[in-house]
C-alpha cells in the first residue's frame, strides 16, 4: 500500500516541479510585461497561486480534522498534518512574495492590506497548529488539540476576512493598486492559470509524499513499541 | 431542566472557588490597574490625548488580563487531579464548558468594569452619551473572548507549554473581536450616535455565537483522556 501511494506521490510531485519550471519560463520569457507596474508584476504569477494553495490546504486541514474528531480515523489526522505542512510553506511563499511586490508597487514592505493581513493570521494559526502538536506529551491528545485548532481556525477565517476588510474601509490607504490591473491580457491569464495548475499539482504531490512518510513513521513507531 | 441545574452547579462551583481564593480576580484586577499606571507613563499626553486612544487601551487590557485569568481556569483544577473528579461527574461536556464560560465571563466582566472605572479616573475619560451601549459592546466582546479563551485554555493547559501557549492560539482568532470592539468603543467614547455602533454590536454577537457553538461542540475532544 505504501509503495503504491509513494509511487503516485513521487510522480505527481515531479509533474508539479515540471509545471512549476514551465511557469517560471512563462513568467520570465513568455508573458508580456504589464504596462503600469512593469517587471515587478511578474511576481503575481507565483503569489496568487501560492495564496490559493495556502487557503485550500487549510480547508483540507479543517476538513480532515473534523473527520478525525468524528470518526477517530488515524488516516484523517495524517492527511491533516501533511496538508498543514504543505500549507504553511505556501503561506510562507505568499508572505515573502507579497512584501517584495509591495515594496515596489506600494512603496512599503507591509501595509494592512486585508488579504495580506488574513494570510499573516493564517500563518499564525498554522503555527499554533504545529505548536499544540509538538507540545503535547500524549500524541493522541496532540492530534485532538491540533484538530480543534484547525476547525476553530477555519470557522474564524471568514470573520477575520470580513473584519479586516471592514477595518480597511475605515482607514483607506493612500495608494492602492489592484494586483490585476484593469483587464487581464489573455497571455497573462494563461500564465496565471498555469501557475494555479502547477502549484496545485505540486502541493498534491508533496501532500501524498508527506502522507506516506507520516504513515511509515507511525508504522515504525508502532513496531518499536510492540517490539 | 436537569441541563440548567448541571450548568448552575458548574457555575456555582467555579464562582465559589474564586470567591474563597480570590486568586484570579486579585491578579487580573491588580494587573489591570498597574497596566493603567504604565500606560500613563508610556503615553505623552502632550502629543496624544488619552481619550483618543482609550478604547485601544481598554481592549488590550481586557485581552491581556483575560488571557491571564482564563488561562488559570484549568491550571487550578489540574492541581490534585481535581479536574478528573469534575470529569467523572455525570455532566455533559458542553454544560461543563458553558458553565466555565459563564463563570469566566463574570470574572472578566468585573475586570472590565474595574478597567473602565480606573482608566476613567486615571485619564479623566468622558464615557460619551451612551454608557449602556458602551457596557453592552464590552459585554458581548468579552463573551466572545471568554468563549474562545476557555476552549483554548483547556487546550493549552493540556500541553507541556501550559498557559504560555494560550496567547499564540487565541490572538490570531481574536482579530474580529478587537476590530469591531475597539472601533465601537472608540466611537462611543467620541460621543457618536448609537446607530454608528449597532453594526459593531451585531458583528461582536456573531463572533460570540460562532465561538460559543465551536467551543460547546469541540470541548469534549479537548478534555477527553
Amino acid at each position: 500500500m505504501y509503495k503504491r501511494t509513494g509511487w503516485i506521490g513521487t510522480a505527481t510531485a515531479l509533474l508539479g516541479v515540471a509545471l512549476s519550471v514551465l511557469v517560471l519560463w512563462m513568467v520570465f520569457f513568455w508573458v508580456p510585461t504589464e504596462a503600469n507596474q512593469g517587471v515587478i508584476q511578474r511576481i503575481f504569477y507565483m503569489h496568487v497561486p501560492a495564496a490559493w494553495v495556502a487557503f485550500m490546504a487549510f480547508g483540507i486541514v479543517a476538513f480532515a480534522s473534523a473527520v478525525y474528531l468524528w470518526l477517530g480515523d488515524e488516516r484523517a489526522d495524517m492527511a491533516a498534518v501533511a496538508a498543514a505542512e504543505g500549507g504553511i510553506i505556501f503561506t510562507g511563499i505568499v508572505l515573502l512574495t507579497g512584501p517584495l511586490w509591495g515594496k515596489i508597487a506600494w512603496g512599503t514592505y507591509w501595509t494592512w492590506e486585508p488579504r495580506l493581513t488574513l494570510t499573516l493570521l493564517l500563518f499564525f494559526i498554522y503555527v499554533g497548529y504545529f505548536m499544540v502538536r509538538a507540545a503535547t506529551e500524549n500524541p493522541e491528545k496532540g492530534k485532538r488539540f491540533a484538530a480543534v485548532v484547525g476547525i476553530v481556525g477555519a470557522l474564524d477565517i471568514p470573520l477575520i476576512h470580513v473584519s479586516v476588510l471592514w477595518f480597511r474601509s475605515l482607514h483607506p490607504e493612500p495608494v492602492v493598486l489592484k494586483a490585476e490591473g484593469p483587464t487581464l491580457d489573455p497571455d497573462m491569464l494563461t500564465t496565471l492559470l498555469t501557475g494555479f495548475l502547477a502549484f496545485t499539482v505540486l502541493f498534491v504531490g508533496v501532500l501524498m509524499l508527506r502522507y506516506g512518510l507520516e504513515r511509515a513513521e507511525r508504522e515504525l513507531n508502532l513496531r518499536q513499541v510492540t517490539g | 431542566m436537569t441541563y440548567l441545574r448541571q450548568l448552575r452547579a458548574v457555575i456555582r462551583k467555579d464562582l465559589l472557588q474564586e470567591l474563597r481564593t480570590k486568586q484570579r480576580l486579585a491578579t487580573m484586577g491588580g494587573f489591570a490597574v498597574l497596566v493603567g499606571v504604565l500606560f500613563n507613563y508610556s503615553i505623552d499626553q502632550a502629543i496624544v490625548a488619552a481619550q483618543d486612544i482609550a478604547s485601544g487601551l481598554i481592549w488590550m487590557t481586557l485581552v491581556f488580563a483575560g488571557v491571564m485569568g482564563v488561562g488559570r481556569t484549568f491550571e487550578l483544577e489540574a492541581e490534585d487531579g481535581a479536574f478528573q473528579g469534575v470529569l467523572l461527574s455525570p455532566i455533559p461536556r458542553d454544560a461543563l464548558y458553558l458553565g466555565k464560560v459563564v463563570s469566566n465571563f463574570v470574572l472578566v466582566y468585573l475586570v472590565v468594569l474595574l478597567v473602565l472605572a480606573v482608566f476613567g479616573v486615571f485619564f479623566q475619560l468622558d464615557y460619551g452619551n451612551h454608557p449602556f451601549m458602551l457596557l453592552a459592546v464590552l459585554a458581548v466582546g468579552a463573551l466572545g473572548f471568554v468563549a474562545l479563551a476557555t476552549l483554548f485554555g483547556a487546550v493549552s493547559s493540556g500541553t507541556a507549554l501550559g498557559e504560555t501557549l494560550l496567547p499564540i492560539l487565541v490572538f490570531p482568532l481574536l482579530v474580529p473581536m478587537v476590530v469591531y470592539g475597539a472601533s465601537g468603543t472608540s466611537r462611543l467614547l467620541a460621543g457618536r450616535p448609537i446607530a454608528e455602533v449597532e453594526g459593531n454590536l451585531r458583528m461582536l454577537a456573531a463572533f460570540a455565537l460562532v465561538a460559543l457553538f465551536a467551543g460547546a461542540g469541540l470541548f469534549r475532544f479537548v478534555v477527553e483522556d
